[in-house]
């Protein structure tokens, strides 16, 4: 199965992936990383951070402008990507399994929380 | 409405991204910024720049008038030379920054930035009451190419440009076949040239040039490379760097500005006192020193006391770091080699005050 079968994508273009035991990994699906451009920065929390779901949790910056990525539920840092804020540019090669952004243990109620997220298909049907 | 130029089809089907800008859609970047950056700086690259404004200006008072509406001194002004001017108002604020071409006698072209040619135009008609001058707007009819890198020139000849062109220099010339005025000037801080050329031959030009250019290494740039590649060599950029409420001083332009020029013009009391007695705030150039990016609009401060603003900013893709352009308070404790801190969400990031510009260009051009 390829990760775009198995992640869930929101409209401001985070994606996540379950990885059981209530943990799952936060990115930015491609589309956003095309539109973006170049990345040149990326700005992650800190392990053990809180955040709902909605809340800016990072930045990432292209060449031209900054943007923020939100939660698209609600959770706690557990590990965040290093090698992707040493070199953000790996984004743009891959931001599924290179370049993806945070690992988080879900705080809310998870499967609820997931109802407005699309599945990859259903996502890039909305953005034509 | 949006906008589209003639070359609107060409940059689709090369798969360009296309955004707005200041009313036109224009390609924003063909394949990557970075990558068509150091393209200009090392090879040579192609951009449509037809959004730009063409005004002509002629008769018998088209020299006095345009000395009346900028510091620059119209009258020294040489055939077929150019001057980079801008275009103050009353209190020396600036309408918009040009460049002037002398065609003739009684003939100038002045090229405007798109954003500002309704403001440009009124602003010269409401100038020219007692002058016996002619305004025309004529940006509907040209296309403006730019070929701009160090293989320009060897790309420009092997097209057929036959004379040699000093900078700054405008001049009638066949390129392909095509009947062109060719300016050596451009906005990268490279050598280049700025190609004026009818819409109904643009799309040839375009794909000629193209063509000619794959041996060395040419690829069409986008808007998004052409602000990173000005930001490295300083140029200012209307409506970031400049505004209604700064003066040509203020901005780091006094090189541009003769101090002898006998003729009046708007603004001048304003912009001699500046140069006499000083301004209350300049242009710098910062360099961060973290991997933070300064954007426009974001504040400086040293010492935590507020000194500034942040005008343009974003990564140079030649230093490998992140560079500013900034206006801070005009105080002789800070200068290049100060330390200050640039606020990027709710942080402060530390910058130095360095030279401009950022990349000095390599490949000088006798002047």
């Amino acid at each position: 199965m390829s990760i775009t079968e198995k992640i869930l994508c929101s409209k401001s273009h985070e994606f996540l992936l379950d990885n059981g035991d209530n943990t799952f990994t936060i990115g930015l699906t491609d589309y956003a990383v095309e539109q973006l451009g170049d990345i040149v920065f990326l700005e992650l929390p800190e392990v053990d951070t809180k955040y709902k779901k909605g809340e800016t949790f990072a930045t990432i910056e292209s060449v031209k402008a900054a943007s923020e990525i939100y939660m698209p539920i609600s959770g706690k840092i557990i590990e965040i990507n290093e090698e992707a804020v040493d070199s953000p540019e790996i984004l743009n090669e891959d931001s599924y399994e290179k370049g993806w952004l945070v690992k988080i243990e879900a705080t809310g109620d998870a499967a609820n929380e997931q109802n407005d997220l699309l599945e990859y298909e259903d996502y890039k049907e909305e953005l034509e | 409405m949006t906008k589209e130029t003639f070359l609107h089809e060409k940059h689709v089907n090369l798969g360009a991204k296309m955004v707005d800008f200041a009313g036109w859609h224009m390609p924003v970047q063909y394949t990557s910024i970075i990558e068509e950056h150091k393209t200009v700086r090392e090879k040579v690259g192609l951009f449509d720049v037809s959004h730009m404004g063409e005004v002509f200006v002629s008769g018998k008072d088209a020299m006095e008038f345009l000395n009346k509406i900028v510091p620059q001194d119209i009258s020294k002004l040489n055939y077929e030379k150019a001057v980079y001017c801008q275009l103050p108002n009353k209190n020396g604020g600036l309408i918009d920054d040009l460049i002037i071409y002398k065609l003739g006698i009684l003939e100038y072209l002045v090229i405007c930035n798109a954003s500002r040619i309704d403001e440009d135009l009124n602003w010269m008609v409401r100038n020219s009451k007692s002058f016996d001058v002619k305004i025309d707007n004529r940006s509907h009819e040209f296309s403006l190419l730019a070929i701009q890198g160090p293989f320009a020139d060897k790309l420009m000849r092997k097209m057929g440009l036959n004379t040699q062109q000093d900078s700054f220099t405008i001049k009638p010339a066949k390129i392909a076949g095509v009947k062109v005025l060719a300016s050596r000037t451009g906005y990268t801080g490279e050598d280049g040239y700025e190609i004026l050329v009818e819409n109904k031959h643009s799309e040839y030009l375009w794909d000629k040039i193209l063509e000619d250019g794959q041996e060395f290494g040419i690829k069409p740039i986008g808007l998004g490379a052409r602000d990173t590649l000005r930001l490295e060599a300083a140029l200012h950029l209307y409506g970031n760097d400049l505004d209604e409420n700064t003066t040509p001083i203020e901005a780091g332009l006094s090189w541009s500005i003769p101090k002898d020029k006998v003729a009046d013009y708007n603004g001048k009391e304003v912009i001699m006192d500046q140069i006499k007695n000083g301004t209350a705030k300049k242009l710098v150039g910062l360099k961060m020193l973290d991997k933070s990016i300064a954007r426009h609009e974001y504040e400086v401060y040293k010492d935590g006391e507020k000194i500034g603003i942040i005008t343009s900013g974003g990564p140079s893709p030649i230093l490998g770091a992140n560079i500013a352009l900034a206006y801070v308070k005009n105080d002789k404790e800070i200068c290049t080699g100060s330390i200050v801190q640039v606020m990027i969400r709710e942080k402060l990031h530390d910058a130095e005050i360095v030279k401009r510009p950022f990349v000095e260009k390599r490949n000088k051009i006798k002047l």
